[in-house]
């Protein structure tokens, strides 16, 4: 399935996105840099899920809008199917955008409110002027049908709809142009546990269906393990850790990587008391408070 | 979970009672559009409620008393001057022993028609000017923006007037001009505002992301969500368009004889308010009917179309 | 007697479009010293169950229409505004989801510890500050001395939801409701948080009411749990007995849809997903409110037609469904 058997799909090197600090009365100067990311090197394989978690201010989501280039880095580089995208000219920019998508957090704010869900599916095709408008309604329809949203329901406004159902509309905005990268950040966040556990299961299906490759970015570390097949823990901009999604969880290496997963708390009362006081005992090794 | 054919049958009935049937994701949650929904909010302000509909009558009275009226509003006839309203002239006549019921009718044309001429102009300028600074951002927003400020400097009232005296006679469009020159700062003020919050909402990033080029992105995902503030503001902004015409008729610089409008004809009345103050008093009241009705209609209006409460 | 019962709860809020059942008979009871935890989704009605308890439901739309909240003897549905206004902040304290807005950012954190103070204890502006202090300290917020003249913005968001720890015990209430005190903060933050408020309980012996809807919170953190679903409680049992023995099918169906951190799963684990949503609460299903997505519930069952009652399965343990795990297994085909 991939073009070429030794390259990632994805391979960023040395990424980094600094946000100047201005300040001054007439004339704003630079005094000083938020480094959101701070030199970060990751690959995604074809096929694949990457998993990059972290808490907030992490830097995590911003490394996703920098590989998508929605957001330029200030530093670093990202190749995409080999080619380069930072230095890319706006049009070819703007025809790789067909290979990689983006599923957004926050299903409220990710769905015009003035659209209806049909136009919100095919305006990815409408933008790259594929297809008629009939084909591209057929096109519409089936794409609803593939992420469990009925169809019937295009003329339909994205406030009609709960939190679940709106993620599914954006998923299926995030295929309609049959990309090959889709970058989900924070997909589930936003989403009760059973209607996560649909999402997430739909994520999954198509993956394994379409032969996608995901950059899934998430703060909550059980649903990072149910995703992913490589795992990328960031603090402060900057990746701790990187290994096999199971390696992380059964051997971490990295302080803060095993910090974090002591913290995270299980569905077990008994298991539950005894990673207290793991917790507690690693308090103590850590220099930060919490 | 695997369900036998008897529970598939069940869940597929309970979910179509759920209001429509539907794959996994089920059916939508709740079905009314976001017009009808600030339609019901906008009921439910009593005053603004009352502000629209005396709003109504307003320009009704405009409209029709002239075409009904049986009286000539520019025939002058000195017999009839300054008669007390009766039952013909229901507010009287000026000096001149026109009919001030239609004279105030035809000035109300004039006043509310400069009124909304000027804030539509004030809009269009507006939403170019605050949408280009919101939507480019950085130092173009920058320098916009201050240009704004130093415009702010100048004192309304008498840039309209250096504006109104560029031209040789003062008719409706040149007061539409003058007004709308003096004030779209705050329109643009606010257009940029909105655009620059909308900007950070994710579905504005989903269209970058799609490929959409920045003319879409303007048209398709912005302006259409600005368009709620935008209707409130036209009548924020009606008040004092309205009131701008009737200060510079009320000092004899607005709109020409015969023409009048409700400033010009306060200003008739100015001289003569201690014997007739009915001419100067009707004016006024128009102006501050339709300023009040607006205000409410305004207030009512930007409750229905928060979008805050749009999305529970 | 336990400190807290609360009785067939019903609060209703009128609307537009008829009347929403955010509450439908709920009951249970707290005790002194112990955390329960209330745990659902979204909509589910814990947290009208917690504002009803403070008398905190907006009163135009909401109104309580029967059931009984007895507070050490006292029916708190039958006090006057006044009385509860007494018993807030003093004896029942609430602390809410979001740090970044529950603190006044215009008022210094000072002012804001030593107000409660003197409303509810009439301290003396010193004696006010000096308790203030001890409280800043009990939460372990560092050189808090120096901390009272702080405006809220200069605390992150951890510090200040122990801000509000504070404020809320700063009385030593007899009763804690905590709701989702933790969802907006990172993990290791929670953990901080969770660790004081236990704690804090121990010290005081106060009880807590913890509402959540993150299962493993409820693990790590309560005694006994009450889960809720569409304004009902469908199971309540002890925290060690829910999750060895979950009886109702939504809770088993809860506890399957998590991901799980350690032990079998990952990759390749399926996640159980329960298919459609929640059901509306202007027009609930007339009998079991979770059959139409419940697994085990056929077209001929009783409880298709007519609402299960809350019965107790085993002592202690009470479940709201006529398929619970212990009968299914039973007349297992």
């Amino acid at each position: 399935m991939s073009t070429n058997g030794n390259e990632p799909l994805l391979a960023v090197d040395g990424l980094e996105k600094y946000f100047p600090v201005r300040s001054g009365f007439l004339f704003e100067r630079t005094v000083d840099h938020v480094k959101a990311v701070d030199g970060i090197d990751f690959a995604v394989e074809e096929g694949t899920t990457l998993g990059l978690v972290g808490e907030s201010g992490s830097g995590k989501s911003t490394t996703g809008y920098c590989v998508l280039q929605l957001m330029r880095p200030t530093g670093g580089s990202v190749r995409f199917e080999g080619q380069e995208l930072t230095t890319m000219k706006r049009e070819e920019l703007r025809r790789m955008r067909r290979q990689m998508q983006i599923v957004f957090q926050d299903p409220y704010s990710s769905l015009n409110p003035r659209m209806t869900v049909g136009d919100i599916v095919s305006e990815p095709m409408e933008v790259h002027g594929i297809g008629t408008r009939r084909s591209r309604r057929e096109s519409v329809r089936r794409l609803l049908d593939v992420v469990g949203f009925d169809p019937t329901f295009t003329n339909r406004y994205p406030h009609e709809f709960s939190g679940g159902q709106r993620q599914r509309i954006g998923i299926a905005r995030a295929l309609a142009l049959n990309p090959k990268l889709i970058v989900c950040d924070e997909p589930v966040s936003a989403l009760d546990v059973s209607i996560q556990a649909q999402i997430l299961n739909l994520l999954r299906d198509l993956q394994r269906d379409f032969g996608l490759t995901y950059l899934f970015i998430a703060h909550d570390l059980a649903v990072v393990r149910a995703m992913s097949d490589t795992i990328a823990v960031m603090n402060q901009g900057k990746i701790v850790e990187v290994g096999p999604a199971e390696q992380i969880y059964n051997s971490p290496q990295n302080e803060y990587t095993k910090a974090l997963l002591t913290a995270v708390p299980v569905a077990d009362p008994r298991r539950q008391r005894e990673r207290k006081a793991e917790r507690r005992r690693l308090k103590h090794a850590l220099s930060e408070g919490f | 979970m695997v369900l036998n054919p008897q529970q598939e049958e069940f869940r597929e009935r309970a979910m179509t009672r759920e209001r429509g049937g539907g794959v996994e994701a089920g059916a939508p949650v709740r079905q009314t559009s976001l017009w009808r929904d600030a339609w019901y909010r906008y009921r439910a302000n009593r005053a603004a409620v009352v502000a629209g509909v005396l709003f109504i009558v307003l320009l009704l009275y405009c409209i029709l008393v002239p075409i009904f009226s049986p009286h000539d509003p520019y025939a002058v006839d000195f017999s009839e001057a300054y008669l007390s309203p009766s039952l013909s002239h229901p507010f009287g006549t000026d000096q001149y022993g026109r009919d001030l019921f239609t004279r105030t009718a035809l000035g109300g044309r004039i006043s509310i028609g400069i009124g909304f001429a000027a804030t539509i102009a004030i809009m269009v300028i507006g939403i170019v000017y605050g949408a280009i600074s919101g939507f480019v951002g950085g130092r173009v927003d920058n320098g916009m923006m201050r240009f704004l400020d130093a415009l702010y400097g100048l004192p309304y009232l008498p840039f309209a007037i250096i504006v109104t005296q560029l031209f040789r006679t003062v008719d409706f469009w040149v007061m539409v001009i003058a007004l709308t020159i003096a004030s779209w700062f705050t329109a643009a003020r606010v257009v940029r505002g909105q655009i620059i919050s909308l900007k950070e909402n994710d579905y504005v990033r989903a269209a970058k992301a799609v490929g959409a080029r920045w003319h879409r992105v303007l048209s398709r995902h912005l302006l259409p969500n600005t368009l709620g503030v935008l209707i409130v503001f036209v009548f924020l902004e009606l008040p004092g368009v309205i009131l701008g015409e009737a200060f510079l008729s009320f000092i004899g610089l607005g709109i020409n004889p015969p023409k009048a409008s409700w400033g010009s004809l306060a200003q008739d009345g100015r001289d003569v308010y201690l014997a007739h103050p009915s001419m100067i008093l009707i004016p006024s009241i128009a102006i501050a009917w339709l300023i009040l009705c607006a205000f409410f209609i305004a207030d009512g209006l930007r409750d229905a179309l928060d979008p805050r409460t749009r999305e529970t | 007697m336990a400190l807290l019962e609360v009785s067939d709860l019903r609060t209703y809020f009128s609307t537009r479009e008829g009347e929403v059942r955010a509450v439908d008979g709920v009951s249970f009871e707290v005790e002194s010293g112990k955390t329960l935890s209330i745990v659902g989704e979204s909509g589910c009605g814990k947290s009208v169950t917690a504002l009803s308890i403070m008398g905190l439901i907006p009163k135009p739309p909401a109104r309580i229409v029967s059931g009984s909240i007895v507070f050490e003897g006292r029916d708190l549905t039958q006090l006057r505004d006044r009385e509860l206004e007494n018993l807030r902040g003093h004896e029942i304290a609430m602390i809410f989801q979001d740090p970044m807005t529950s603190l006044n950012p215009t008022l210094t954190i000072g002012t804001q510890i030593t107000e409660t103070l003197r409303r509810h204890l009439g301290m003396s502006k010193g004696e006010a500050s000096r308790r203030a202090v001890e409280l800043l300290e009990e939460v372990r917020i560092p050189r808090a001395k120096n901390r009272l003249d702080d405006y809220p913005h200069r605390y992150s968001g951890g510090m200040r939801q122990r801000v509000m720890i504070a404020i809320a015990l700063s009385c030593n209430p007899k009763l804690l409701i905590a709701d989702e005190p933790t969802t907006a903060l990172d993990v290791t933050v929670q953990a901080g948080i969770l660790d004081l408020l236990e704690e804090l309980r121990e010290e005081h012996q106060t009880a807590v009411i913890l509402i959540t809807h993150d299962m493993g919170v409820v693990a790590e953190a309560a005694d006994d749990v009450v889960v809720m679903y569409a304004g009902q409680v469908v199971e309540q049992a002890s925290t060690v007995e829910l999750f060895d023995n979950p009886e109702h099918p939504y809770t088993e169906a809860l506890l399957g849809a998590l991901p799980s951190l350690e032990g079998e799963g990952g990759r390749d684990a399926r996640l159980a997903s329960i298919p459609g949503r929640p059901p509306d609460l202007l027009d609930p299903p007339p009998a079991c409110r979770f059959a139409p997505r419940c697994p085990h519930a056929n077209l001929g069952d009783y409880c298709t037609v007519e609402p299960p009652e809350l019965r107790e399965l085993r002592p202690g343990h009470w479940v709201r469904s006529a398929h619970p795990t212990s009968e299914r297994a039973a007349v297992a085909v």
